[in-house]
Formats: C-alpha cells, structure tokens, sequence
C-alpha cells in the first residue's frame, strides 16, 4: 500500500515536481490545485530549482518507525531558489556545515526500504555544498 | 569496430560517494594490522545504491551535454538493487526520459564499456540522436575476503551523440575480445562473488586486455606512443601499471586516470571513472586510449580523441579531484553498517 500511493507521486519526490501558477508566476511543491496567491486555477507542472539554502535544521536521534537505520538524520527546511519551502534530509555533510544559510543542492537516494522483500522508495534529500564544489558547479 | 557515421562523447558525470573506509581499517580487524593494496576504497552511504549514483552521475552528464532526448538509457552493474525489475528504467524516471530504449548491462566490471559501445552503435546507425551509457557499481566483498579491501562504489555517466561540433570527444574507434575464463563469478541467490586468487591475473586481466588494445591498435595503425593518455580497468592499484608497460605504454600516460589506490575498485564505474578524471585534464587534439576488463571475461577498447567543445563545457560539473576531496573517512563498523553486514 504504501509503495503504491508513494508510486503515484514519484515525480515528486524524484524529480521535486511541482506547479506553477500560469497567471502570476508563483511555483508550488507540493502542487496545489488552486493558487494561493491569485486564486489561479490554471496552474501547469514545473520542475523546482535543485538549490537552495537551510532556513531551519534539526537532528533526529529517535526517528519514525522505518528510519531507524537512519538515524541520527538531519531534517532541514531548505529553501530553494524560487523561494519555495521544501523539508528534507540533509546527508553526507560535516557538522561544522551544516548552519542556517548553509547552501544546499538536491541528491537523489533511497528514503525508505520495504523490508529485504519490499520495494525500495526513491526520492530526494540534500547536500551542504562545499565551497569548492559551489564554484565548480557555478 | 567503427560507427559509419562519427559518433561522440558530449557530456559526462562521475559520481563518488562521500565516505571512504582506509584499508588499514579492513586489515586491522580481519588481519590485526596491515593494510590493503589501496590506501582507502569509496563507500556508499545506508541511503545510496546503483539507481541513487547512476542518476546523481547521469544528472551531471546531461547536464554538460545540454541534451534533451536521450533515445536510450544503459546501465552496466553488477549490483542491481532488484534482481527483478530494471535498474535503468528508475534511472529513466528521475531524468524524465520516457520514450528511451532502457536496458541492464552486465558483464562485472565491463558492464559500462558494453553499454558506450550500444549506444555508439545506436547513434552510428541513425537510430537515435543520443543515448545515455552509465557504469555503476555498489561493489561488496565478503568479510576478510582479498576483494573486500578494493570493492568499492562508484561510476560514472556519458551522453553519446552525433559528433555535431558541440562534442567534448569523438568516438572514433573501438574493440572487443572475450572468453570463456573462471576467475570470477558470483552465482544466483549468492551475496557475495567468488574468485580464483591465482586466475586473476594472467589469463585473465592481462590476456584479454592486451588482445583488445593490440587489436585496437592494429585497426587504427597507432602506436601507445601516439596516446597522451591511457586507462585501464583497475582492480588494483599494480594491473594497470603492469599492463601499460607490457603494451608499450609508459606510467606517465596512465597516471592520470588511476584513481583505484584513492578509492578502490569501482568495477563497471572503475574504466569509466578514471577516463572522466581524464576528460577533466586533457586539451583538443589529445588522443586517450580506454580499455576495460570484465571477469568471466573480456575487454574493450577504445581509442577517443578530445574535441575543442571540452574548453566550454568544462566547469559545467564538479571535477573527479573535487570528488576525492570531499570525503569523510569512516571506520570498519560503521561501514559494515552502511553496507548491511550487520545482521539485526
Ligand atoms: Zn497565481
């Protein structure tokens, strides 16, 4: 069950599939059906920026069930560069990174594993940019 | 084996993990100190597998190759995370490539080289502008096993196209040889592969790269002397080395790209690796030579000359070198943890 329902929106976790307003610009993820700026109705898929910066962040000890191997993970609100609020996983980064305004960049890794049987769910979490790394990718 | 139209390189992305495990590591808890043939091996993190760094290294590739169609997607592994359902269509998914002919590859550490030549093939024929050819690999060796101290993860992405003027390289030429050799094998149902130590080398590496490169040489009528550059698969941090001299290649022109005493052996991404960190130094003009080997066993050979399109698109991604840099070093448990040998 939970494979299916997280299948029918793998672009949005693959791929941060949203929406975006057609009269007043405004990007969505998740997408609305309605826009909230403009009360818009004619809202088509976009593709959100994959950078961004931390606005808040936490670490887990205790995680969901589901988690657990996971832990201890670092849960972010990560703005990214339309301004849009995502909450994610931050992985592969030292703690002296990882601050408020620490500049992210989407990676796309496992999120959850069904058991040694299930399926294997897929989307996306982030990743402080090194300054060199930032340079190198502009 | 030459495409009837030129096909070539127009983008590429390698991906290494961000933790490594020092083999002094390995050595110290199976051996009581000591240490491997190279230095550390790449570890993918508890949340990464085939799929998640075929699609952070396809990402890059497609990136620089500024290519919106790609006709077909190829993933050479021999680490699939299903041993039933595509690696390659889940890749598909995370580009948003639909109309794509995708496919599995597997040849061990070959498995990458295979899938350039495919889509050579399928470009050279008409059959499609451009297609995707990724190597990748979650390599695991069994615990104290010889392989454990190099199996590492790893690969590394490239969008082929019609040689247009945009190219970063051109394909020009390519060879293959293949037999029947037991050195390797892992068989269904099995976790970990099996080898035979004292097989590995000569009728087996050594045998069938140097058939390919020398039937490569012989199609081209060049000699090692005419490569600023030459990659060899890399097992180990000696093979590729031993093997360039034997041809008549010097240790400079292997230098370049031998990444395995950094990072281990990254099998179907370990060829494809170090000609990306090739691809990141070399200038037009320069010839570069690549031969993989696969156990069981085969090898091809490519012979890839840079395109003055590499001056302007170098810089789109991050470079193999910032990829080595940026790592963190983990201990034995906790590599054992990210790569499930711990039974709960
Ligand atoms: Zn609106």
């Amino acid at each position: 069950m939970m494979a299916i329902q997280y299948w029918r929106n793998k672009d949005r976790y693959y791929r941060l599939i949203g929406v975006s307003c057609t009269r007043c610009g405004r990007d969505f993820f998740p997408p609305v059906y309605r826009c909230r700026k403009c009360g818009s109705e004619e809202l088509k898929d976009k593709e959100m920026p994959k950078e961004g910066k931390i606005v808040t962040f936490t670490r887990l000890y205790e995680t969901l069930p589901g988690f657990e191997t996971q832990a201890p993970l670092n849960l972010a609100i990560v703005e990214l560069k339309n301004g849009v609020k995502v909450l994610g996983q931050v992985v592969d980064t030292p703690e002296e990174l990882l601050k408020i305004g620490a500049h992210v960049r989407a990676v796309f890794r496992r999120i959850r594993v069904d058991g040694e049987s299930g399926q294997i769910l897929y989307g996306y979490k982030f990743v402080v940019e090194h300054v060199d790394a930032r340079r190198e990718t502009g | 084996m030459k495409s009837r139209e030129k096909v070539a390189i127009h983008g590429y992305g390698a991906y290494i993990p961000y933790y490594r495990l020092p083999t002094t590591e390995i050595a110290r808890v199976w051996k009581g100190g000591g240490s491997g043939p190279n230095v550390e091996k790449a570890v993918a993190a508890i949340d990464e597998d085939t799929v998640t760094m075929a699609v952070e290294a396809a990402r890059y590739a497609v990136r620089m190759a500024g290519i919106e169609r790609l006709g077909a997607i190829f993933v050479g592994t021999e680490s699939k995370p299903y041993a039933v359902k595509p690696t390659s269509t889940i890749v598909a998914q995370a580009l948003g490539q639909h109309f794509t002919l995708a496919a599995d590859l597997e040849f061990a550490c070959k498995a990458a080289t295979e899938a350039m030549q495919i889509v050579t093939g399928l470009v050279g024929s008409g059959m499609i502008d451009a297609g995707l050819a990724i190597g990748v690999d979650t390599a695991q060796g069994r615990p104290g096993d010889d392989l454990e101290y190099t199996a590492a993860s790893g690969g590394a992405a490239y969008v082929i196209g019609r040689k247009d003027g945009n190219q970063i390289a051109t394909i020009e030429c390519s060879t293959s040889f293949v037999s029947d050799t037991g050195d390797f094998w892992r068989r269904a149902h099995e976790r970990y592969p099996r080898h035979l130590s004292r097989f590995t080398g000569e009728p087996a590496y050594f045998y069938h790269i140097e058939n390919a490169v020398k039937a490569l040489l012989e199609e081209t009528g060049l000699r090692p002397s005419d490569f600023k550059y030459a990659v060899f698969h890399q097992p180990n941090p000696r093979f590729p080395v031993e093997v360039a001299v034997r041809l008549g290649f010097n240790t400079d022109q292997v230098k370049c790209g031998l990444l395995n005493p950094l990072i281990g052996n990254t099998y179907a991404g370990s060829s494809p690796l170090g000609l990306a960190a090739v691809l990141d130094e070399a200038s037009p003009g320069e010839r570069i030579l690549l031969a993989s080997f696969g156990s069981g066993a085969g090898s091809d050979a490519f012979y890839i000359t840079v395109s003055e399109g590499i001056e302007r698109k170098r810089g789109i991604n991050p470079t193999v070198k910032s990829m080595l840099e940026r790592c963190a070093k983990i201990d034995y448990s906790t590599y054992a943890k990210f790569r499930g040998k711990l039974i709960k």
